[in-house]
């Protein structure tokens, strides 16, 4: 499928997006003035575990502006409990009201919803709702959560091990009796939030009259989340639209729906009145989703040139106090494709998901990321541990193009990547060889630098073939229509949910390419369930592959419609001389083409005002509709180098040089996807440095509640990204995409503490956790160097 | 509830409304003013989201009250350029892909279109420096980096000041 030559598809083309966000002319939710609207605001929990006694709203309810004061008792006669409950092997099932009733289970957790005339005055009297509490004992970390006298998060459960998966493909055991060495390394990823700029909101509007919701909500799924909002409110999903405009960014933040949301849903009901909500950035901190905590250990059988005989995987992942997921649903993908571009057929993972007093996890750009730290952290462990250079160790396990495609140890099938060619292209774009040399000479001049190289195998498009294999509910389908109106326009639609993608811009190009128009006269809509087919929406990186593979195959199906009329028209027997280019039907004459006297508004003029006009059999209007179910997973990949100098004296990490060879096959849109492959990376390094969300260990207090405890890489301590593009189509996915905006992160993540590491290895010591702070890499360097004071003395 | 009558100039004209002296120069500007590009991203002063000029200089909406804004000259990015007229910095984020939700974009533009009037020839490493009062999540900033240098080279090129 991918001999087509594009014309739009890969040319630059400047956002369609932009002239209105410029100028603030976006509509964000809290842009829609929506008259009457009341304003709800949410009273939560400052423990992290406790019984609720009682909820007195006394005071509250006679303050200015309040309408109304609603808490889960009330919710939970006007929407049904969530339960997630899919039949996953090793997963246990949980529930949950729509607002707590009986106990609280993180700080922050809403127990009470004031409804004021504003938002000012819901405030104040949330602040007067007087809530008692009996504090229990907080599990604060994944160890406090497996102990056998743990507290329980949720009561229905017999212990915190929310989900347990293991499996072993090859004689693990065997390989690692006889192996030179076992190498064990271990990996701490700590807890982060997606923090779009862009908080949570909603405006809920209940129409009395014709018995219908209008939800207005920024979402990254508006189909999949109009099934839920309409069957927790018992209603039909004829009954709710789901409208997403511009959002202020996603991140996977803005997939499930909410307590908060349907909170406000369900009160918009009751009251027959619009309700809107916006959280603050507190709230953001406290009680939106958050992500990443786990701990990775490997064991590695080698042999003494480094070459991989067998892994061993074992993941505990603190996934928070509530399931809006399923428990698997993040840390059996690691588990599943960790061994990337490697040759390891002996593989064994065990990975437990355990309940904590924190959020409730969710997906966060890259939630598979710590699968490259961890791959490339162990044959940088194993370099180190056999004194072999990291490249050679890479070089010996890596698959060479002849062994594509590779299936891996857990059945997953890799095809179409470029490891090598990526490899190669970083370590020669930053001069790998003469660094060695520069690192030796900097060293005796007491400065630290260090190179980190990181392969990744990005996980793009997941299939429902995967979904099932990796014993994960869903479907990996995605859904487009195209209508030619009677001007010739072209609007276009699919199921995604924009977040800052550039969809207006990337998605016409696949339209025009498939259809054979200029992409300025495609207009693409989304976001807007009555208007959108019922799609998966945007996750992971399906928008390249799902979102413009499926708009691309309707756009050719709408093409043969249209040329079959066209050859009609020119009374030819068939269209196969025939094609369509910015609009034009040409005509192949001998070996060139040539215009005819139609174009495409001829063409829709006919099919939609003169009927008769059309083919035998052939029906009125240019309308079309298709389903595309991607293959069961697409990958891209990419290797990132990073080098880095590790000031002693203070454990400050400066980045020198960051760059990237990455592999996206075919793109709609360069300056798109440049564009993701910096946010990416830029999001893999910030956290990786500084953004964490920090729960105190006895109390379960939340430290992280404002932006000057969350601290997020400014443009200040972010490098220049050098990038070299390379680009191997999918044989098997439309026009070749593969999909691509995560891969960054995994590889800065790897990357970045893979330098460090190096930096730092003349004194002994290895980073086995993150963020890289100064604080802790001074702790690190002060031990070494107090342990050689001692060996000396 | 404790509202009066609070006066403001924005983008050159009066608007005059009712609110609590407690109300953000950021809400009165959305909800009073009726002008929603400058957006609330954190309301602690951090993020740079709502960035404004008081009197031609970047200011924190989500830091003052409105009351204390009678008598100074507020702009917001309504006042910059339009759909069809994009400012040169505009242009040059447009062109450079210097945004992608946008949310923040106000904010910068609003940072830069005065940062740049008194520093025509900024390095590298002073756009970084000033940048680094706007927190974006989407673009690793490279790409409005780009775009500000760009604005300031084809602003001289447009007015070459003295030598």
């Amino acid at each position: 499928m991918t001999s087509e030559a594009f014309v739009h598809i890969g040319s630059h083309q400047p956002r369609k997006e932009d002239a209105r966000l410029l100028t603030g002319h976006g509509r964000y939710i809290d842009d829609i003035v929506v008259s009457g609207a009341l304003h709800a605001c949410f009273v939560r929990s400052p423990h992290a575990h406790a019984e609720i006694l009682s909820v007195n709203m006394g005071a509250a309810l006679d303050m200015p502006g309040v309408v109304a004061i609603y808490t889960g008792h009330d919710l939970a006669q006007w929407t049904t409990r969530h339960r997630m409950a899919p039949p996953i092997d090793g997963l246990r099932a949980m529930e949950m009201d729509t607002l707590p009733t009986t106990k609280v289970r993180f700080q922050g957790d809403p127990v009470a919803c004031v409804i004021a005339t504003n938002r000012y005055l819901a405030e104040d009297a949330a602040e007067q709702v007087q809530v008692d509490y009996a504090v229990l004992p907080a599990v604060s970390t994944m160890w406090q959560a497996l102990a056998s006298d743990a507290p329980r998060v949720d009561n229905d459960l017999p212990d915190n091990l929310l989900s347990h998966q293991h499996a072993v493909h090859g004689d693990v055991a065997g390989a690692m009796a006889g192996a030179h060495r076992v190498i064990e390394s271990t990996f701490s990823q700590h807890r982060q939030t997606h923090l779009p700029i862009e908080t949570r909101g909603c405006i809920a509007d209940w129409d009395v009259g014709r018995q219908h919701l209008n939800f207005q909500v920024g979402t990254q799924v508006p189909h999949p989340y109009r099934t839920t909002l309409a069957a927790r409110l018992r209603l039909s999903e004829s009954q709710v639209s789901v409208v997403s405009p511009d959002v202020g960014g996603g991140f996977g933040q803005k997939i499930a729906l909410y307590r908060e949301e349907l909170t406000v849903a369900a009160v918009s009901m009751q009251l027959g009145r619009p309700v809107r909500w916006r959280e603050d950035r507190m709230e953001n901190l406290l009680a939106s989703s958050q992500a990443r905590e786990d701990f990775c250990r490997t064991r590695v059988a080698v042999d003494a040139q480094g070459r991989v005989l067998a892994l061993d995987l074992e993941i505990v992942e603190d996934f928070g106090a509530y399931s809006f997921y399923p428990g698997n649903y993040l840390a059996r993908v690691v588990a599943m494709i960790v061994t990337g571009p490697y040759r390891i057929a002996s593989y064994a993972y065990d990975v437990k998901v355990v309940l904590s007093n924190k959020v409730g996890n969710g997906p966060m750009r890259a939630p598979m990321s710590v699968t490259s730290w961890v791959m490339e952290g162990t044959l940088d462990a194993v370099a180190r541990e056999l004194g072999l250079d990291p490249v050679a160790v890479r070089r010996v396990n890596m698959l060479r193009p002849d062994e594509l495609p590779y299936t891996m140890a857990t059945g997953e099938v890799l095809a179409d990547v470029s490891p090598n060619a990526t490899m190669d292209g970083v370590l020669a774009a930053i001069g790998y060889d003469s660094l060695r040399e520069r690192q030796v000479q900097a060293r005796a001049q007491g400065r630290w630098l260090g190179i980190g190289v990181c392969n990744v195998v990005e996980s793009t498009t997941y299939g429902s073939k995967f979904y099932k294999s990796a014993g994960i509910a869903g479907s990996g389908h995605e859904a487009a229509w195209i209508r030619i109106e009677p001007s010739g326009a072209v609007n276009a639609s699919v199921g995604l949910g924009a977040t800052g993608q550039g969809y207006e811009t990337s998605l016409a190009n696949a339209v025009a390419d498939g259809l054979g128009v200029s992409p300025a006269d495609v207009r693409v809509l989304l976001g807007h369930t009555d208007i959108a087919p019922y799609g998966m929406g945007s996750r992971g990186a399906r928008g390249g592959t799902a979102g413009g593979g499926t708009l691309y195959l309707c756009a050719q199906q709408a093409r043969t419609a249209v040329l079959a009329i066209a050859a009609h028209l020119l009374g030819l027997a068939d269209a196969q001389a025939l094609r369509l280019l910015e609009s034009r039907v040409q005509q192949q004459v001998e070996d060139r083409w040539q215009d005819t006297a139609l174009t495409l508004a001829d063409i829709a003029r006919v099919a939609y005002l003169d009927p008769l006009a059309l083919p035998p059999g052939v029906s009125p209007g240019l309308e079309f509709h298709l389903t595309y179910e991607p293959p069961p997973m697409t990958y891209s990949n990419a290797s990132h180098a990073c080098v880095v100098e590790v000031d002693g004296a203070t454990g400050a990490v400066h980045i020198e040089r960051y760059v990237v060879a990455e592999d996206c096959g075919t793109v709609l849109s360069p300056v798109v996807v440049e564009g993701q492959q910096h946010g990416a990376i830029a999001m893999g390094l910030s956290g990786s440095l500084y953004e964490h969300i920090e729960y105190d260990s006895a109390t379960g207090q939340n430290l992280s509640g404002s932006l000057a405890d969350y601290l997020v890489a400014t443009s200040h301590e972010l490098p220049h990204f050098e990038l070299i593009p390379m680009h191997t189509p999918n044989r098997s996915t439309p026009a070749g995409i593969k999909g691509m905006a995560e891969g960054g992160v995994m590889g800065a993540i790897g990357a970045l503490s893979n330098a460090v590491n190096d930096a730092l290895a003349h004194l002994g010591v290895v980073v086995n956790q993150q963020p890289l702070t100064p604080m802790y890499l001074r702790g690190l360097i002060r031990q070494a160097q107090q342990n050689t004071n001692k060996a000396s003395t | 509830m404790n509202e009066q009558r609070i006066t403001l100039t924005v983008n050159g004209r009066n608007i005059e409304f009712e609110a609590e002296p407690r109300k953000l120069l950021l809400d009165a500007l959305r909800e009073d003013c009726h002008l929603s590009g400058t957006h609330a991203g954190c309301e602690h002063g951090v993020c740079g989201a709502c960035t404004v000029l008081v009197d031609g200089r970047p200011t924190r909406s989500c830091l003052c009250f409105a009351i204390q804004m009678e008598g100074h000259e507020v702009q917001t990015i309504e006042s910059v350029g339009t759909p069809q007229k994009l400012s040169v910095l505009q242009q040059a984020l447009h062109e450079c892909h210097g945004l992608q939700c946008g949310f923040c974009t106000p904010g910068i533009v609003m940072t830069f279109e005065a940062y740049l009037k008194d520093h025509p020839e900024p390095t590298e490493a002073d756009i970084r420096e000033v940048l680094s009062g706007n927190l974006c999540r989407c673009t690793g900033y490279q790409n409005i980096v780009a775009a500000i240098a760009l604005a300031a080279r084809r602003m001289r090129e447009a007015s070459p000041h003295d030598q």
